[in-house]
């Protein structure tokens, strides 16, 4: 029986996983997402630059710059990587935006 | 005089305290194991200050060349045929297309890869109507495993 058991521990130590993954929900444009409504609020990712509207702002000051242009936190954002930038770098604008409490993010081809 | 030579008296070694500490790293790995389809390639996901744990049904990878694989399928159009396979065998017998109950599907995709591959890919997901995903991430102080 021993020996049994020292196989599933075994079995056990090698097949689990640690460190668990989170997560973060993706919406994508089209589809059935409710009429865009107000002044517009697209943000475009560059490789070392991240414009609101077409401006220049930093990733830190993208919910202040946003907050004029929203009439409630759950108004959408369009958001527009550009080829060739990291996930890393989108995933970063995304969660600064969802930790501000702006939720409603759109990915646009 | 004939003194009897005392030999040490060969005793079973008591195994008891060994089963019991066995027991309880097996209890320990039983519940803590998360027995999942093992990755088709290794993927770093991207770091984020999030912490809602990843609860999926299906995991779709993209690594970081932009590869796709779903469980043994590779390349975008078999991983995406794959997955809309397992998702509608899930969805069978529930109706559960395009109501809040559907599946969720789990994107773990590359820290390094492509981000304009992403809409592009929910474009392709939306097409076979997978629309609940969730974009994997790891805490910035773990170490990619």
């Amino acid at each position: 029986m021993i020996d049994v058991v020292f196989l599933l521990l075994v079995f056990f130590m090698l097949t689990s996983r640690f460190g668990m993954d989170m997560q973060m929900p993706l919406r994508a444009g089209g589809g059935t997402a409710a009429a865009y409504q107000g002044p517009p609020r697209l943000i475009h990712i560059g490789a070392d630059s991240v414009t609101l509207n077409g401006r220049p702002v930093a990733v830190q000051g993208l919910p202040e710059a946003l907050l004029p242009l929203m009439a409630k936190p759950t108004d959408a954002i369009l958001l527009r990587a550009a080829a060739g930038v990291p996930m890393q770098q989108l995933v970063g604008v995304m969660a600064g935006l969802s930790q501000a409490g702006l939720t409603n993010l759109i990915l646009l081809e | 005089m004939d003194i009897p030579i005392q030999r040490p008296v060969q005793r079973a070694e008591n195994i008891t305290p060994m089963i019991n500490v066995v027991f309880l790293l097996l209890i320990f790995f039983l519940m803590t194991a998360q027995i999942a389809p093992p990755a088709p390639f290794d993927v770093v996901p991207p770091t984020a200050p999030l912490d809602h744990p990843a609860e999926g049904t299906f995991t779709l990878h993209l690594d970081a060349n932009g590869q796709v694989g779903f469980e043994d399928a590779l390349g975008e159009t078999p991983a995406l045929a794959a997955l809309e396979q397992a998702y509608t065998r899930a969805c069978a017998d529930r109706g559960c297309f395009g109501s809040a109950a559907q599946p969720v599907v789990i994107l773990r995709a590359d820290a390094k890869a492509d981000a304009a591959l992403l809409p592009a890919l929910l474009r392709k997901l939306a097409a076979r109507r997978i629309t609940n995903i969730q974009l994997a991430t790891r805490l910035a102080h773990e170490a990619p495993e």
